[in-house]
């Protein structure tokens, strides 16, 4: 056996030890001082990494990319299998961010749920809280006032953009842009502020409740929106003039990380990943809830599927959402935030499914009551994590730099990755 | 216990140290001065036998010695306009503006563990630093800053900065492979792979204006491009400067081509393991490295030392501070006295809720800009090498801002898109210019006979 075929197990014991061992065959323990890596240890592999670096061929190396890494958002630890530059395999290790939110629900009341599921998604947390209170109200049969459903609209849409605009940022800081990341804080700044005028927190905002929304449209929100929107369309086209026509950034992304439909579609892609791919998927206009149905948006597409396609697809849903928001303050009913509730819910046993289209992708929450007043068991379809899983696909026989742009282009975010 | 004991405990400690360092230099200066009785004929007249090694030494002193307010000015100059440029107010809180935020990064770096991680080859890993910065700086020697001032002057002087250059290469691929960490191998080898292609047309590139000059002095390229502004070889060579200046920002590490320690990608690349002072090192290294090649390209291309236009009311001051003989002491003990009243007195009577003494330190700073700025135009009107400091850093700095510039504003470049760059599209544009040039220098001598 040549060193160059992959191992796919350990070598048996004994070993021929070679007249001239070399330190690149992985069959040979080389007897060195302390702090040089042993190729091989003499025994079966005890871990699945022990394995994996049996299978490392002739100049090959694993490199553990995270969970300290600069660029993997958050506690991601990527395992790189590469050669030289290129990356032969690669492994995303998940779990570094695990807080068993499922299980804390289960021994929380339906109104406290909601808080915990806030920090999963902590760029856009109420794309979070949505889903949930759309399966509580199901459970419940409420009805939601329809200012109330106006609000929620205009609230996600709002952070929907703040939240596209930070993946710009972060896009190009992946890359080695300084300057983008700056100019779109000062778009998510002036939402989130605008946010927490109306709910009190600028990150894990704890808005909606079951059966409406906690806090009613107050003037400082109004005011602050309506500075916003006058200058929106201007700032969004400049923090984008930064970049779109940047020769380094698009022969980057061009290309790069190609997803085609059929692939997406079997890998559960949902949002503007699986859009850009030309799958006109948005569960807005494809199972529709709230009052989406009343308000006029385009779903934009985009054929390519790679990680331009992902980028540039964003920026089309922030013009759509600006629609959305526009249409959402011209039509927004007066009339109650909340319905009239027990203090105390106690759903019928049975069980429900929401999803909301986020920026991500559909988050989704299945929810099993048992007629108690916590919910018996509470599911989180998270996008982030479902994107994630096909990095693997996405990544062989490119270039370590395009790691980082790859992972960055499904934009995950590693509180909801690991619930 | 005598009189002098009790006084010596009552002195606080800071106290005790300047007392004893006071007592110290006393007794230091009287045997230097003992000395210089003694042996001062005999080293005077060694120093003048070896003159040229007595201005190696002076120059490499000073030039080692320039790089640290050098590389405080550029990292200054880095945050601040990169900040500026990303909405953001950029360092404030230390010094007038933020100014002295550098020094104390300096001081900071000092106060850091020096930390060798388990596994280096600590011998490599101590000198890497080393070798990179004093590349660096070895190749600052034959820079001529203005007439005159310049650590040495030879007819290979540009043969001589792209040798010493190419060092920072090894140091960097010394510190990559001792480090014992996987970014930093990954750095190394980018280092070496990125400098070394880079190299050929920066050199290539400077061929062009070798030729044109019939020199590789450096101080005899600046001076063929004495004139006006339209004598400079980038107009000759346009080319020639757009290659140039692109190799060199790869060949400084910077963005968009800083891949050797792309943070976003192989965390901090052959600096990962790095701390304290090693690592400044290498950060010093980094910009005094930007402010050597924007120093080439203003020699190579913008003319050097010389302005860029004649200065149109030639002011000339003939004043020989030495004529004045012992007016001249006098002057000194009493200008600032009386300049001081002069300036304080607007504070005195315009703020009138000011203490005296307050308004008298008001003046006394106004009177030492004034005096620092009439010095500064003095030195500028009578010395030729001032005129050609001011020019030579005035268009440096220039280069050091697009620098800074090109960081806040462009992404970076993938490893293949680099080498593809410096390969297909870079060389042959070297070549193309080096050959248009000889062709272009046959025919215009054929032309003149």
């Amino acid at each position: 056996m040549t060193s160059d075929e992959r191992r796919t197990s350990a070598p048996e014991a004994p070993y021929e030890i070679p007249a001239h061992p070399s330190a690149d065959d992985p069959r040979v323990v080389l007897d060195r001082e302390l702090g040089v890596f042993e190729p091989v240890p003499p025994y079966p592999p005890r871990t699945e990494r022990e394995a994996e670096f049996y299978t490392l061929r002739d100049g090959e190396m694993l490199l553990n990319m995270g969970p300290q890494h600069p660029s993997t958002h958050g506690v991601l630890r990527v395992v790189l299998k590469i050669r030289g530059e290129q990356v032969v395999d690669l492994d995303p290790v998940l779990g570094y961010l695990h807080r068993g939110v499922e299980k804390l629900c289960e021994n929380a009341d339906y109104h406290q749920t909601i808080a915990y599921l806030d920090p999963l998604e902590y760029v856009s947390s109420l794309f979070c809280e949505w889903p949930a209170v759309m399966a509580f109200e199901k459970l419940l049969d409420v009805r939601v006032p329809r200012r109330a459903e106006y609000i929620r609209v205009l609230t996600g849409e709002l952070l929907r953009v703040a939240s596209h605009a930070l993946f710009m940022g972060w896009m190009a800081l992946d890359l080695g842009g300084l300057t983008p990341i700056l100019w779109s804080f000062i778009e998510r700044d002036e939402i989130v502020e605008m946010l927490a005028s109306i709910t009190g927190q600028r990150m894990l905002f704890n808005y909606y409740r079951i059966g409406g929304v906690n806090g009613d449209l107050n003037h400082e929100f109004m005011s602050r929106l309506g500075d916003w929107m006058s200058r929106a369309t201007a700032q969004h086209e400049a923090n984008t003039k930064l970049l779109n026509e940047n020769e380094i950034f698009v022969r980057r992304m061009r290309g790069l990380g190609v997803m085609d439909r059929e692939t997406a579609l079997r890998m559960c892609w949902t949002g503007p990943n699986l859009r850009a791919t030309g799958v006109p998927f948005d569960l807005r206009r494809t199972h529709p809830y709230s009052v989406y149905p009343e308000l006029e948006f385009d779903i934009p597409t985009r054929s390519e599927g790679d990680c331009l396609a992902r980028y540039l697809i964003r920026l089309d849903e922030v013009k759509q959402s600006l629609r959305i928001i526009d249409q959402c303050l011209h039509e927004m009913p007066d009339g109650p935030i909340m319905a009239k509730l027990p203090r105390l819910l106690r759903p019928r046993p049975g069980r429900a499914f929401a999803a909301v289209e986020g920026p991500r992708g559909e988050y989704g929450i299945y929810a099993i009551s048992d007629g108690t007043d916590q919910p018996f068991r509470l599911r989180i379809h998270d996008p982030s994590f479902i994107h994630l899983q096909s990095v693997g696909l996405l990544m062989p026989g490119n270039l370590i730099a395009d790691t980082m742009a790859v992972m960055a282009s499904l934009d995950p975010i590693m509180g909801g990755v690991d619930k | 216990m005598t009189a002098v004991g009790r006084a010596w405990r009552r002195v606080t400690l800071p106290g005790k140290v300047v007392l004893v360092l006071a007592a110290l230099a006393v007794v230091a200066s009287g045997l230097l001065a003992a000395a210089a009785v003694l042996f001062g004929p005999p080293i005077v007249a060694f120093l003048e036998a070896n003159l040229p090694l007595v201005r190696f030494v002076v120059a490499a002193t000073a030039v080692l010695l320039v790089t640290v307010p050098t590389a405080f000015l550029i990292i200054y100059m880095e945050m601040k306009v990169i900040a500026l440029m990303n909405l953001r107010i950029g360092p404030d809180r230390v010094g007038p503006f933020g100014t002295a935020l550098s020094v104390v990064h300096g001081l900071k770096v000092l106060a850091k563990e020096d930390f060798t991680p388990t596994g280096a080859d600590p011998v490599v890993f101590t000198m890497a630093p080393v070798v990179v910065f004093m590349a660096t700086v070895m190749s600052l020697l034959v820079m001529p800053f203005a007439p005159g001032l310049f650590g040495q002057d030879f007819n290979i002087a540009l043969l001589y900065f792209f040798a010493v250059g190419g060092f920072t290469v090894v140091g960097l691929l010394m510190g990559g492979w001792a480090s014992f960490n996987k970014y930093s191998l990954l750095g190394g080898l980018r280092s070496a792979a990125q400098i070394v292609s880079y190299e050929i047309p920066l050199v290539l590139s400077a061929a062009g204006v070798v030729m044109l000059a019939g020199t590789m002095s450096l101080n005899g390229i600046v001076e063929r491009q004495a004139g006006s502004i339209l004598d400079w070889y980038v107009w000759q060579q346009p080319l020639a400067f757009l290659v140039f200046f692109i190799a060199a920002t790869a060949e400084a590490n910077r963005t968009p081509f800083d891949l050797t320690e792309a943070d976003s990608e192989i965390v901090a690349g052959f600096a990962t393991e790095y701390s304290g002072m090693r690592f400044g090192f290498f950060f010093f290294a980094e910009y005094v490295n930007v402010f050597v090649v924007s120093a080439l390209t203003t020699t190579l291309f913008f003319g050097g030392w010389n302005a860029p236009f004649d200065w149109p009311w030639p002011v000339t001051l003939a004043l020989d501070p030495g004529s004045l003989g012992i007016l001249l002491l006098v002057g000194l003990a009493v200008v600032p006295v009386v300049g001081t009243l002069v300036f304080a007195a607007p504070f005195w009577l315009a703020r009138s809720d000011w203490p005296t003494w307050q308004a008298l330190l008001a003046g006394f700073v106004v009177f030492n800009l004034v005096a620092v700025a009439a010095v500064l135009g003095w030195a500028f009107v009578s010395f030729d090498w001032v005129v050609g400091l001011a020019w030579f850093m005035a268009k440096t700095y220039l280069f050091v801002f697009v620098f800074v510039w090109l960081r806040a504003t462009l992404p970076r470049v993938r490893i293949d898109q680099l080498m593809d760059f410096a390969w297909k599209w870079l060389m042959e544009l070297a070549f193309l210019n080096m050959f248009v040039t000889a062709g272009a220098l046959l025919v215009v001598d054929q032309l003149r006979g």
